[in-house]
């Protein structure tokens, strides 16, 4: 329990840091936190032509389908890609002074998350442009949000301490997250994959989140709930071993580094 | 927990580096030279057993290569040890290399707030502590200015100034003391006299014999990994400069 304490202690270089992550990334460019914006924004653009015209998709809504995969999509991998490279990148703080470690993926994380919400808008504005009406339902998107921050979180962990040690990681990092962005149901449905690939989807934790943001704000549904509790109750059990696997390598950063 | 009066136990502490020849970092050069990488193990500090109470001085001298700042980076838990364990007792901050995390396109005053978070201070504590410090770094008429525009002295000053208000009960210093002009490295002595006299306990690594006598209670003397003398700072810095002299 000496983690919350630490934490807790050094909250301010929490705060600062996820500060720093979220205005930071678009410091050197015209438009700054507008980005947030436009880049999922385009991103969805361009595969809301793209799919419908070649690959003939027929899904309904399609702009709103694809926002409710794309955008937690983009926090998924985004989150993750930046924390592979964040001890790398703190290097020099790490050599020198001694924090709690785990902040810098947690913050990475956080300011993903933060960023998201911020996108969320995006969703919502396609939802209602669509004629789509908001349903009490959105109200289970705190659970969701937290599921999935919590399976970033434990992947990140993970990943960033990795890295230290085996640098690869940081370049095949992308290269995986292509591979898993086509196993997950983003541009298509689950259900419209042939039977002897849905093992995949099953045991991708991201199609039950995607379902779920796609259940409370395109069909209008509850979600899974009983499918999310239980996820939430397997991604406090990741969170906890990976920060233990976090933990155990964060003694040797300073000197892989 | 150590017992109230500790503020440092150090106890049966090794450490060693691995000092590789070609690091291997990538998995393919792991795959490829696994059992061929040339690699030494080279033993820093050997079991190191060394208790501090509180409100102690300490210098830690010895000459280059010695493992003193190993050591103080060991107290620090920025490295960890190979063997044994090393307990501290009350808040710590280390003056190992200043401005460590300033982030050059922010003003003296956000670097104040981002560097005094590192050392673990909350937002509360460092809007208390932010006259005090920006007065003792003398940078009043600077402290909006982006840090790159800072000369390294001015740079230098402000690091230590964040540093010594951070209001730590134990201080971990390497070799900082040549901060600043004449006048701002005579402020920083009498500022560590005071912490002295408030009773907060000292470790200082450095070269200066001088500095030594002046604060310190006590010295130990570490030589190629081992504490050779341990005790009264005349006694040990005498033979120590008899010795490597």
């Amino acid at each position: 329990m000496n983690v919350f304490k630490d934490l807790y202690q050094y909250r301010e270089l929490l705060k600062s840091n996820t500060k720093k992550e979220v205005r930071g990334k678009y410091k050197h460019s015209f438009l700054g936190v507008l980005w947030s914006f436009l880049n999922p924004l385009l991103q969805i653009m361009v595969y809301a032509i793209v799919f419908p015209l070649i690959l003939r998709n027929k899904q309904e809504h399609y702009v709103v389908f694809l926002c409710c995969g794309l955008i937690p999509w983009n926090f998924f991998s985004i989150a993750i890609n930046r924390a592979a490279g964040t001890m790398l990148e703190n290097g020099n703080i790490i050599k020198k002074v001694y924090f709690p470690r785990e902040i810098l993926p947690i913050s990475i994380v956080t300011s993903e998350a933060i960023n998201f919400i911020i996108s969320t808008i995006i969703i919502i504005a396609f939802v209602l442009f669509d004629g789509i009406a908001l349903t009490p339902y959105i109200l289970y998107y705190p659970l969701i949000l937290l599921v999935q921050y919590l399976l970033i979180l434990a992947i990140s962990f993970i990943i960033s301490a990795i890295t230290v040690y085996i640098r690869d990681i940081q370049h095949l990092i992308s290269v995986v997250l292509q591979l898993v962005f086509y196993a997950t149901p983003i541009v298509y449905a689950a259900n419209t994959i042939p039977e002897n690939f849905a093992w995949i989807l099953k045991y991708n934790p991201m199609t039950y989140i995607i379902n779920g943001y796609r259940d409370i704000f395109l069909n209008q549904t509850a979600p899974d709930v009983k499918m999310l509790i239980l996820l939430l109750a397997i991604m406090v059990v990741a969170c906890v071993v990976g920060y233990m696997i976090f933990h155990k390598l964060q003694k040797g950063f300073a000197e892989e580094l | 927990m150590p017992k109230d009066d500790m503020a440092i136990r150090v106890e049966h502490v090794d450490k060693s580096f691995n000092v590789f020849y070609d690091k291997t970092n990538t998995i393919k050069e792991k795959i490829l030279f696994w059992n061929k990488s040339k690699k030494e193990v080279r033993q820093i500090l050997k079991d190191i057993n060394l208790e501090i109470k509180k409100g102690e001085v300490v210098g830690l001298i010895g000459v280059n290569g010695s493992g003193k700042s190993t050591l103080l980076k060991l107290m620090t838990k920025i490295i960890y040890p190979n063997k044994g364990k090393i307990e501290t007792n009350g808040k710590l901050t280390s003056l190992l290399e200043l401005g460590a995390g300033f982030h050059p396109d922010f003003s003296g005053r956000e670097n104040i707030y981002f560097n005094a978070s590192i050392f673990g201070l909350t937002r509360k504590e460092i809007d208390k502590r932010l006259d005090q410090i920006i007065e003792f770094s003398e940078l009043k008429d600077y402290i909006d200015n982006p840090v790159r525009t800072y000369s390294s002295g001015m740079y230098m000053r402000l690091a230590f100034s964040v540093a010594i208000n951070v209001d730590a009960d134990i201080l971990l210093i390497d070799e900082i003391l040549s901060v600043g002009d004449q006048h701002f490295q005579e402020k920083c002595f009498e500022k560590i006299e005071d912490l002295k006299k408030e009773g907060k306990t000292i470790v200082f690594v450095t070269h200066g014999m001088d500095s030594v006598k002046r604060f310190c209670t006590r010295a130990v003397w570490l030589h190629k990994g081992s504490i050779k003398m341990d005790g009264d700072t005349n006694t040990v810095v005498g033979k120590y400069l008899e010795e490597t002299a």
